[in-house]
């Protein structure tokens, strides 16, 4: 979890120049610092993979797999330089990332189908899939979002995908859009190279004895979160009812948080944050 | 182990020069409170940096900081700072990290628990009421005040919700189980799941502690060096804890302190201790650094009674026993069936008595010999890596079973500290005033006030019993 803890400390700066893109009050920021943040990430790696384009790009151009953390913690760390990074930071981050996408191109194996890493098709669906997930779980697990927040909170990412290069007019700004645009890509399915990343996500062969079991827990209640198109295309089974409620869910995502929050620098990010909320 | 006897005249001369400035301190030692209220008040000042900017402004951020599992671990991870030897570096970190406090309640937040719990807002409880607090407590905070009827106070402030939090926690068992196992490899999971839960489960009931305290604080009652402040019954409810306010030195502070009174401080501690043991057969939980006040002279102020265990004869029995078999009577065989009896060695281990006598003989190392010992930092690390020691040659046949786990915390704990005052005493004449085999005579100048306190206690109790 290192990685993930220095991407954390170095994407909020502690001198910004600006409030950034979202700003302190925004719903943005209330919603990326949610403790429930570790499970939502999981979730919305479940559903992205489920788009055959976007998972041959990951399958085909990255070191995931030799770096799992590392790659996790470059997103995480892209995610958290545009919310609490200054403006100019975001804008950086997201040129670097945009860079990297037009060197990713080539031909999905298991549909024959060409893939452009910049398509905003594709990156639309990466980015629903994620704003999806957020809100379905921090919903459920986190500290509460009524619907007017989670509305507001679809609306003011759209800025995000626009950042990366899909036009904000394709992006969807409501709950219900959010949820009608995933209901209406054809291209869903859980391709061989899906179910490879998503088997390895679930049950990390690099992670220490230690905390595997309690990761483990985390990818089956993460699992148990997805809508029942995606479970059935995992071929992953109903999930048992009393280990997804509210309750034993926090407390595993509390002890997650604690080991994760006496990481260096990790305190001092969050304080940093709550600062600037409070004003 | 052969300590070298210093010479007599050295020890009686130094004896000589400090006593009859001690009995004078000792004298005057009773005077905690002949100070006015409002002078206390103003002096106690904050103990720990405290984050108000960062203050926790409801119950939800409170759950957030504490509840889902963190309370629980942190309280883990404060049982387990002497265990850390064998722990995994994932939890090392963590675990030492748990052991800082939460970011302190706002004026509000606090004030919501005093309505809540005491029926109207602290300005209208109490006379004075200061709305920041000066020292965090695990699951609270502690606030200074002055009563309507002009005493000075400390009010100890539970966090709200935590009660119910740290109960629904406790409950998971599963999740537990998967922490405990991950964190100590080497323990049994499920005994150390029931401490935990029995310690938290005393810890968030305030009423719990405030019996306890008055136990202690009615025990030594005038005595010379040891001060344990009294409750303060109606303004105490299981959330919210009143005791009169101690104002002393910290014991950073004490650590600069000349070597003479750093002496004086580490055999009252030490005394509190060997007499709470063994003529109260209570145990004060947790010998922190931070649940002391010092006075000067050897007057301790003791702090903190969250963490009690009373003992019964029965449990004290295999203790006293192999210490006076060990230390007394120099017997082996007698020592080694006392340790089994308590079960902290199995039964017919194959190993050879004078290995056990060397490897459990450490700990009773400062009483073995009658003479001034010196604990240095390095002598109490050494004890507590030996006690943790999983590769020695009685690991595998050794236990600590659960009702003295909080006893062998204390110990070493206490070694921690008098190690830390690189405090020298005859350690064996000390404990001989206290145990129950030997009933030595006093030994030094807070022996001789302590018995004459004894007396007049023995005497107290008489009249009340005639009455």
């Amino acid at each position: 979890m290192e990685p993930l803890a220095r991407a954390f400390s170095r994407s909020v700066s502690e001198h910004p120049a600006d409030g950034g893109l979202f700003g302190p009050q925004s719903v943005v920021w209330r919603m990326h610092r949610d403790r429930s943040f570790p499970l939502a990430a999981l979730r919305s790696l479940m559903v992205q993979a489920l788009h055959p384009l976007a998972m041959a790009g990951v399958a085909e151009h990255s070191n995931w797999k030799e770096d799992p953390f590392g790659r996790l913690a470059a997103t995480s760390g892209y995610i958290l330089t545009v919310t609490y990074g200054d403006t100019a930071a975001a804008h950086k981050a997201a040129d670097r990332v945009r860079a990297i996408h037009s060197h990713v191109n080539g031909t999905d194996p298991a549909t024959g189908l060409a893939y452009r890493a910049g398509d905003p098709s594709l990156l639309l669906w990466i980015h629903a899939a994620m704003i999806d997930s957020i809100v379905h779980v921090v919903q459920r697990y986190g500290r509460g979002l009524d619907s007017a927040a989670a509305d507001r909170y679809v609306w003011e990412m759209v800025r995000f995908a626009e950042l990366v290069g899909v036009p904000a007019k394709d992006v969807p700004a409501s709950v219900a859009a959010l949820e009608e645009y995933i209901e209406s890509v054809e291209l869903r399915q859980a391709t061989p190279a899906a179910r490879d990343a998503i088997a390895v996500i679930l049950d990390p062969p690099w992670l220490e004895d230690e905390t595997r079991e309690l990761w483990r827990d985390l990818g089956r209640v993460a699992a148990g979160t997805l809508p029942a198109w995606a479970r059935s295309m995992y071929g992953f089974g109903e999930p048992d009812p009393e280990s997804m409620q509210r309750e034993p869910v926090r407390q595993l995502i509390g002890a997650l948080d604690l080991a994760f929050e006496t990481l260096p620098g990790v305190m001092e990010a969050r304080e940093r944050i709550e600062l600037r909320m409070r004003g | 182990m052969n300590l070298k006897r210093p010479r007599e005249g050295i020890r009686q001369s130094r004896l000589g020069r400090i006593a009859p400035l001690a009995r004078l301190a000792l004298r005057i030692g009773g005077r905690y409170l002949a100070r006015s209220p409002q002078l206390v008040f103003a002096s106690v000042e904050r103990r720990t940096e405290l984050r108000h900017d960062l203050a926790l402004r409801s119950a939800e951020e409170v759950a957030e900081e504490l509840g889902y599992m963190k309370g629980v671990l942190m309280k883990l991870g404060q049982m387990a700072s002497y265990v850390d030897e064998d722990m995994p570096e994932t939890f090392r970190s963590a675990m030492a990290r748990l052991q800082h406090n939460a970011p302190p309640m706002s004026p509000a937040l606090a004030a919501s628990v005093i309505v809540d719990e005491l029926g109207d807002a602290p300005e209208h409880v109490f006379a004075r009421w200061d709305a920041w607090p000066f020292a965090a407590a695990s699951i609270g905070q502690v606030h200074r005040a002055i009563t309507r009827d002009g005493r000075a106070v400390a009010v100890k402030v539970q966090y709200p919700g935590i009660a119910q939090s740290i109960t629904s926690d406790l409950r998971n068992v599963a999740l537990l189980r998967r922490i405990v196992t991950a964190a100590f490899p080497g323990m049994d999971p499920q005994s150390l799941i029931d401490e935990l839960g029995e310690r938290l489960r005393e810890e968030v009931d305030y009423l719990l502690e405030a019996d306890n305290q008055e136990y202690f604080a009615q025990y030594y009652e005038g005595h010379p060096v040891v001060h344990v402040p009294r409750v303060v019954r109606e303004l105490s409810t299981a959330r919210v804890l009143t005791t009169e306010l101690v104002s002393g030195e910290r014991f950073e502070k004490v650590l600069q302190w000349d070597q003479h009174e750093r002496d004086m401080a580490a055999e009252t501690i030490n005394r509190f201790v060997s007499r709470s043991l063994y003529r109260l057969h209570a145990f004060n939980g947790d010998p922190h650094p931070g649940n002391y006040l010092f006075h000067g002279q050897g007057r301790v102020s003791f702090l903190d009674f969250g963490l009690t265990k009373r003992f019964n004869d029965q449990d004290l029995v295999p203790l006293v026993k192999a210490l006076r078999c060990l230390v007394i009577e120099k017997d082996g065989e007698c020592f080694r069936s006392a340790l089994e009896r308590a079960g902290f060695l199995k039964p017919g281990a194959p190993v050879p008595t004078e290995t056990i006598v060397d490897r459990f003989g450490l700990f009773y190392s400062t009483v073995l010999q009658d003479a001034p010992m010196t604990i240095t930092p390095a002598f109490a690390s050494a004890i507590v890596r030996r006690f943790f020691d999983a590769k020695g040659p009685l690991a595998p046949y050794s236990d600590v079973p659960r009702t003295y786990v909080i006893l062998q915390r204390i110990n070493l704990g206490l070694y921690a500290v008098l190690g830390s005052l690189n405090a020298t005493a005859n350690w064996r004449r000390i404990g001989a005033e206290m145990w129950p085999f030997v009933k030595g005579p006093a030994s030094t100048p807070i022996g001789e006030a302590e018995a004459r306190w004894e007396q007049e206690r023995a005497g107290r109790d008489l009249t009340l019993a005639l009455r």
